[in-house]
């Protein structure tokens, strides 16, 4: 027997209980999951920065061009890519379908010239013979296993926006989702691009040869 | 549900953006003045917490719902990553600790 049956009018009674927080139940799932998803990132980068500040010998393999350029650059283009998608939510809140799907398309394409860059920064570093457990200056081999292993935490929440927001244009276009969706993935865009606030300065900046 | 009419506008949006660049645009500038690694990583967190506060606020608009929401998220993060920091510390400690020799 369904929960419905036993108790229709408790089931009743909590769909119509309004938010305590006044926003959509599918806004504060994600807000849940982008504070639990900040714990993690919390805990790789404070791993990360004591590993950094207590190891002497600590490579520094990255020069003002090309590395500090192609991640200013890809810094430019994930923080646009914020922008584009303010303009997404805020015209699919005013109804406005066709300019919401542009900026989404704006914003699709800018996460995906993220995630090409940030490749092609990695294939260079494996050409130059890093990887997760290879080190070409001396030192410390951690340097490969954290950089690689947080900036890929982290290619790969961009590479799934970009699939979500894929799948919310396709759903907003054909009237399968809603503005509220839109909104709602934004702020998880949003996240990503505030991740990389942090990852940019401790694994790029932290590391420049002086 | 929330409050839009609060909200700053696609041209205060910009301003914010350009603010966020010129904060990276700082960080950049103090990577290469000859900071000892500990100052540059403290100045680097600190800045990179003005942005990531100026992302929150504005642009997860988390400034324009209602308190209870930022009060019921934000302390318990920041409690978190506080017990963080004060329990990292000790993997030093584990790194000079030896077994005692029979």
């Amino acid at each position: 027997m369904s929960e419905a049956e036993i108790m229709p009018g408790a089931v009743h009674a909590a769909a119509l209980e309004p938010s305590p927080y006044g926003i959509q139940s599918k806004k504060l799932t994600m807000w849940l999951f982008i504070i639990s998803d900040a714990v993690t990132f919390g805990a790789v980068l404070y791993g990360y920065a004591y590993l950094r500040a207590g190891t002497p010998n600590w490579p520094t393999p990255f020069h003002f061009s090309p590395s500090i350029v192609n991640g200013l650059i890809m810094t430019f283009v994930l923080l646009s890519s914020s922008l584009t998608m303010l303009a997404a939510v805020a015209a699919a809140k005013q109804g406005r379908k066709s300019s919401s799907l542009t900026w989404l398309g704006a914003t699709i394409l800018l996460g995906i010239i993220f995630a090409a860059l940030h490749l092609r920064e990695w294939f260079h570093l494996f050409q130059d013979g890093w990887s997760l457990s290879k080190n070409p200056l001396g030192g410390s081999v951690a340097f490969g296993a954290t950089f690689f292993s947080i900036t890929g935490l982290h290619l790969l929440h961009v590479i799934s926006g970009v699939i979500a927001l894929i799948v919310i244009a396709i759903g907003y276009n054909t009237n399968w989702l809603d503005s509220g969706h839109v909104e709602t993935t934004g702020l998880y865009w949003h996240f990503v691009d505030l991740v990389w606030m942090f990852v940019f300065p401790l694994l790029y900046l932290m590391n420049v040869a002086r | 549900m929330t409050q839009a009419k609060h909200e700053p506008g696609m041209t205060g949006y910009v301003g914010i953006w350009f603010g966020l660049l010129c904060i990276v645009g700082i960080e950049v500038f103090l990577t290469f003045e000859s900071l000892s690694t500990h100052q540059l990583l403290a100045s680097l967190l600190v800045l990179a917490f003005i942005e990531a506060g100026i992302g929150l606020l504005y642009f997860m608009h988390l400034k324009y719902e209602r308190p209870s929401l930022f009060w019921s998220l934000v302390p318990a993060v920041v409690f978190v990553l506080l017990m963080m920091n004060h329990i990292w510390p000790d993997a030093y400690r584990v790194a000079s600790m030896k077994l005692p020799i029979q």
